[in-house]
């Protein structure tokens, strides 16, 4: 499917090894503590909860003992088609940031969850309350990010704050910022997670591992018959994980 | 010249063109869209310098080194150090909320003194004052109990205890545990120490090693190192446990069995390599031992007690045989409450296979040095059974202490029996906490003393359980209390002192210095470049630093590949023969309980850190009911539905779940998280689902005498 998007020379993207991941959560804890997402008493309600970075439970539906389950961390896909771009009637979402990066833009967002509806992915969270810490807590609150009033969209950029601090610390050293090394700058997931389940990098850089990674027989991309493109690539040896990766016909 | 009204329509059009070619109206357009957003309720984020310090997880069980991102001097994300052995930049779900803990709504925020139902805030003196008059009344009947299996705390309020008089100073029941209390019964000596790294075929029994099990975030590293992004594993794990929980989950191969059946698994899996003939027969117990798996442990007998098929048990023997370096890991599906015997029938596979002090095999670590006269060494505190001695003091069978000293542990909520456990807690008339938040049994003290957070305070971490090495980090003040509290280990020194009792040391910033002084002497090196188990495997370990203070308050760790030489560890089959026995199988209205845990609900002394909460699937918990877990053929044998409300009953206790089918639990067995259930703590904690841990019952394990709880049955209906 052709794209009315444009081509970017740097595209940050994502490769997640379904078979290392254990379920533990440390992406979550990462993302919510990295992105100034508060804490929330009623998190055991799904539909009211917030968090960028979500582990799915993925099962074979076999019975007891052929049974087999894996899990699928899903942070945002950022599409090199996104639907929820084209969606957005301020402007508030794009796709024109180097890197390919599908923007958030907080004061420009009007709440009308247009790209909720629109996302394949379940990735935007509409933030139905104001953000509550509780007392003091605020004070561990990270400066990279901005603190999102009830009202509007919200959704993993991918730590989009570490790639200045990347590009800062590359010209600091007197490096070329548009030509980061490999693992210069990796989201807060990929960095904590124990068991090396999440690698990052540019996908069209050579040097980048993930430049060979996305080739490997066993990557897919999630709900790929939709066109969307996206720059999360997902890796499992298991043929049943690789086919919940889309929706298939019986005789497929 | 008039205006005319053509010019002054005109002037008005152009002078609106106009402004709207300048910046104005835009710039004001998007003041006026952030000021919607901007109101005065919505945290502001702090602004600063940036900067990184290294110190090590207290809170978690699994010991990693942290970095620590601070904005202008205060904390704010905690995230794995990449030049810790035990971290190697991985955290844990637990360890990551460290910064966010500080905070927490259940922090105790200065000394507290029942009064009725209520606690009143007291000062520091008087809290010290009413400490040193109560415990001189007690003196001959103090007990102490740590929760912190690690730390050089334990020596201060060991020694401290052991100089009041009464039972001593217990540890909170760990895998640690039955470990030790395994090793011993086969005549070892030494802690044992896993070198994952190395290691090429994994028989992991039972024990959650990448959640909860050990130095879980090192283990996982390990296993990530082996198994590249894309790339064929260069390793091989195999899982034997109740339920394919999240160390199955990534395993080569799921072996489905009860966790009271591993040690006949693990008898099992030595038949077949001594029929082999492919074992090591030097160990002292051997033709015992083999008379023993001969007798009771051949295939068909094995199926018959495990429902696992022969062939299956030959083709991992045959894994193990043919690795370069295999390695049998023992452990608990929910972290405690094992028994030794299971350990030991995991480490004979270990000694047939010849892999004691080998790397990637077992290591036997040596215990470092104590500073502090008159301490308790940790084999021995480790040697003393707490659920055994409060069963016996809640019976009556045993005489309460009269002060029970409560330091990183949770009692009331962490123990099986809960109701038992809660039974001995009230018979001791003077119950003193130490705890940094408000738990189940710091609600039930006469006295809090709180304990300052580890970001806020001098700590340590020495070799925690599961590490294949020696290590040593130092824990650091990363900022000053927040609260009106105080290091635990300062207010005992100067509570030792005010009583007339000398531990040698004033502060334990000074215990602290002594101890790595210590280490300095003892060899070893600081990890950096070089990694323990590279040494291990034949690195040249490079020169401990001049100045090993300074290095370990850098985030670096002291690490010694060191090794105690066994002359006596056997098989200890004569124990093996009364221990490992076929469990019952379940009746038709009950079923086997095999709870687990997890780090995102925390631990007993933490509660589920607030962040953590979003991180439970509505398959755990939903609203405030907690989901158990059970495959379909065990539903419809106990008549359960899914979805259904069920209530679980064991123990004297009952707690009520909701039923969630789920095929990877075995035929049987009913699957229940850990960490719900509180009593106290916050909202983020309390009425949070139900406490499994109360349904599980304590049973004394034959042959060894330890405790154990790991296969309790329970009624559901």
């Amino acid at each position: 499917m052709s794209s009315h998007f444009k081509e970017f020379p740097i595209t940050w993207g994502m490769v997640i090894d379904i078979d290392k991941c254990t379920g533990c959560g440390a992406c979550m804890a990462s993302c919510q503590t990295e992105n100034n997402i508060n804490p929330q008493p009623e998190a055991s309600n799904k539909l009211r909860s917030t968090s960028w970075m979500l582990v799915y439970e993925l099962t074979n539906d076999k019975a007891f003992p052929d049974h087999d389950i894996a899990y699928l961390p899903r942070p945002c896909q950022q599409c090199g088609n996104p639907p929820c771009v084209s969606v957005c009637p301020v402007v508030a979402t794009e796709k024109n940031e180097d890197g390919g990066i599908v923007s958030q833009i907080y004061p420009r967002c009007i709440g009308c969850r247009y790209c909720v509806a629109a996302c394949p992915y379940h990735v935007r969270y509409f933030g139905w309350y104001d953000p509550v810490w509780p007392e003091g807590m605020e004070k561990t609150l990270s400066p990279l990010t901005s603190v999102r009033p009830r009202g509007v969209v919200e959704k993993c950029t991918f730590c989009h704050h570490r790639w200045t601090l990347a590009k800062d610390a590359a010209r600091a050293k007197g490096k070329n910022p548009d030509n980061l090394e490999d693992g210069a700058y990796v989201t807060a997931c990929v960095q904590n997670c124990p068991s090396g389940a999440l690698s990052f990098g540019d996908i069209k850089n050579p040097k980048h591992k993930v430049h060979e990674l996305i080739k490997s027989p066993y990557a897919f991309r999630l709900l790929e018959r939709l066109g969307t493109n996206t720059q999360v690539y997902y890796i499992s040896r298991r043929e049943w994980v690789r086919k919940l990766g889309d929706n298939y016909l019986k005789s497929e | 010249m008039g205006l005319d009204r053509r010019a002054f329509l005109g002037l008005v059009a152009g002078g609106a063109v106009g402004t709207l070619c300048t910046p104005i109206p835009w710039k004001l357009i998007d003041d006026a869209a952030i000021w919607t957003q901007n109101w005065s309720w919505i945290p502001r984020v702090p602004k600063g310098q940036i900067d990184y310090v290294a110190t090590s997880s207290k809170l978690c069980p699994a010991g990693e080194g942290l970095r620590i991102l601070r904005v202008a001097g205060k904390p704010v994300t905690a995230a794995g150090n990449p030049d810790h052995p035990l971290s190697r930049g991985g955290v844990s779900a637990l360890a990551r909320s460290e910064v966010y803990m500080l905070y927490s709504p259940s922090r105790i925020k200065s000394p507290l003194k029942k009064s009725g139902k209520r606690f009143e805030p007291i000062t520091w003196e008087q809290a010290l004052a009413e400490m040193a008059e109560k415990l001189g009344a007690a003196k001959g009947s103090v007990a102490c109990l740590s929760g912190d299996a690690s730390g050089t705390i334990n020596e201060v309020l060991s020694a401290f205890a052991a100089k009041l008089g009464g039972p001593g100073t217990f540890l909170a029941p760990s895998e640690a545990q039955a470990a030790a209390k395994g090793m011993k019964l086969m005549g070892g000596v030494g802690q044992p120490g896993y070198d994952f790294e190395n290691a090429d075929t994994v028989l992991v029994l039972g024990a959650d090693i990448f959640e909860t099990w050990g130095t879980s975030t090192r283990n996982r590293k390990a296993f990530g190192a082996a198994r590249p992004v894309g790339q064929k594993p260069k390793n091989k794990y195999i899982y034997v446990g109740p339920t394919r929980n999240n160390t199955a989950a990534v395993c080569d191969q799921w072996v489905p069995a009860g966790a009271g059946d591993l040690g006949i698994v693990a008898l099992g899996i030595a038949w077949h390599l001594l029929n082999k003939g492919v074992v090591q027969t030097g160990t002292p117990g051997f033709d015992t031992f083999k008379a023993v798996v001969n007798g009771g442990f051949d295939p068909e007998a094995v199926r018959r007690a495990t429902g696992i098929a022969p062939e299956t048990l030959a083709e991992i023997a045959k894994n193990l045989a043919m690795a370069k370096a295999p390695l049998v890991v023992t452990g608990s599906p929910c972290g405690q409450g094992l028994g030794a015997a299971p350990f030991m029938a995991g480490m004979a596979i270990n000694l047939l296979l010849g892999r004691i002090n080998r790397p990637g095999g077992v290591y036997a670590l040596p215990e470092l040095a104590s500073v502090v006269p008159g301490a308790v060494s940790r084999a021995k505190l480790l040697d003393v059974d707490l659920p055994g001695f409060l069963k016996g003091v809640a019976a009556g069978k045993t005489p309460a202490p009269k002060a029970l000293l409560v330091y990183d542990a949770n009692p009331a909520y962490g123990l099986p029996e809960t109701a038992t456990m809660a039974t001995a807690l009230e018979k001791i008339p003077f119950k003193v906490s130490f705890a940094s938040f408000m738990d189940e049994t710091a609600a039930q003290c006469d006295l809090i003393l709180p304990n300052s957070l580890p970001l806020e305070r001098y700590d340590d971490v020495a070799t925690p359980y599961g590490s294949g090495f020696c290590i040593y980090s130092l824990v650091r003040p990363i900022q000053k209390p927040i609260h009106d509290t105080r290091p635990t280990g300062d207010v005992i020194l100067a509570l030792a002192k005010k009583m007339g009792i000398d531990c040698k040391f004033d502060t334990f910033l000074a215990v602290l210095k002594e101890k790595v002084a210590v280490l300095a002497k003892a060899g070893g090196f600081v990890a950096t470049d070089v990694m323990p188990w590279q040494v291990a495997a034949g690195a040249k370990a490079p020169a401990l630093p001049g100045n090993l203070w300074k290095a370990l308050e850098s985030g670096a760790a002291w690490t010694m590949v060191g090794q105690v030489s066994q002359t006596g560890l056997g098989y200890g089959a004569e124990i093996l023969a009364k221990a490992v026995k076929p469990t019952a199988k379940p009746g038709a209205k009950t079923a086997v309980l095999a709870p687990y845990a997890q780090l995102r609900t925390g631990t007993p002394t933490t509660g589920i850190p607030c962040q953590d909460l979003t991180l439970v699937p509505d398959t755990e918990l939903v609203g405030e009911t907690t989901l158990v877990r059970c495959n379909a053929a065990t539903a419809k044998g106990l008549g359960l539905k899914d979805g259904a409300s069920v209530t679980l009953e064991g123990a004297g206790t009952r707690c009520q779940a909701k039923v969630h089918v789920f095929e990877s639990v075995m035929t049987g067995v009913v699957s229940a998280p850990l960490g719900y259930g509180h009593t106290a703590f916050d909202i983020f904690s309390k009425g949070k689902g139900a406490n499994y841990l109360g349904l599980m019952t304590v049973a004394e394990e034959p042959g060894t005498g330890l405790s154990t709880w790991t296969a309790s049955e329970v009624k559901i209906a």
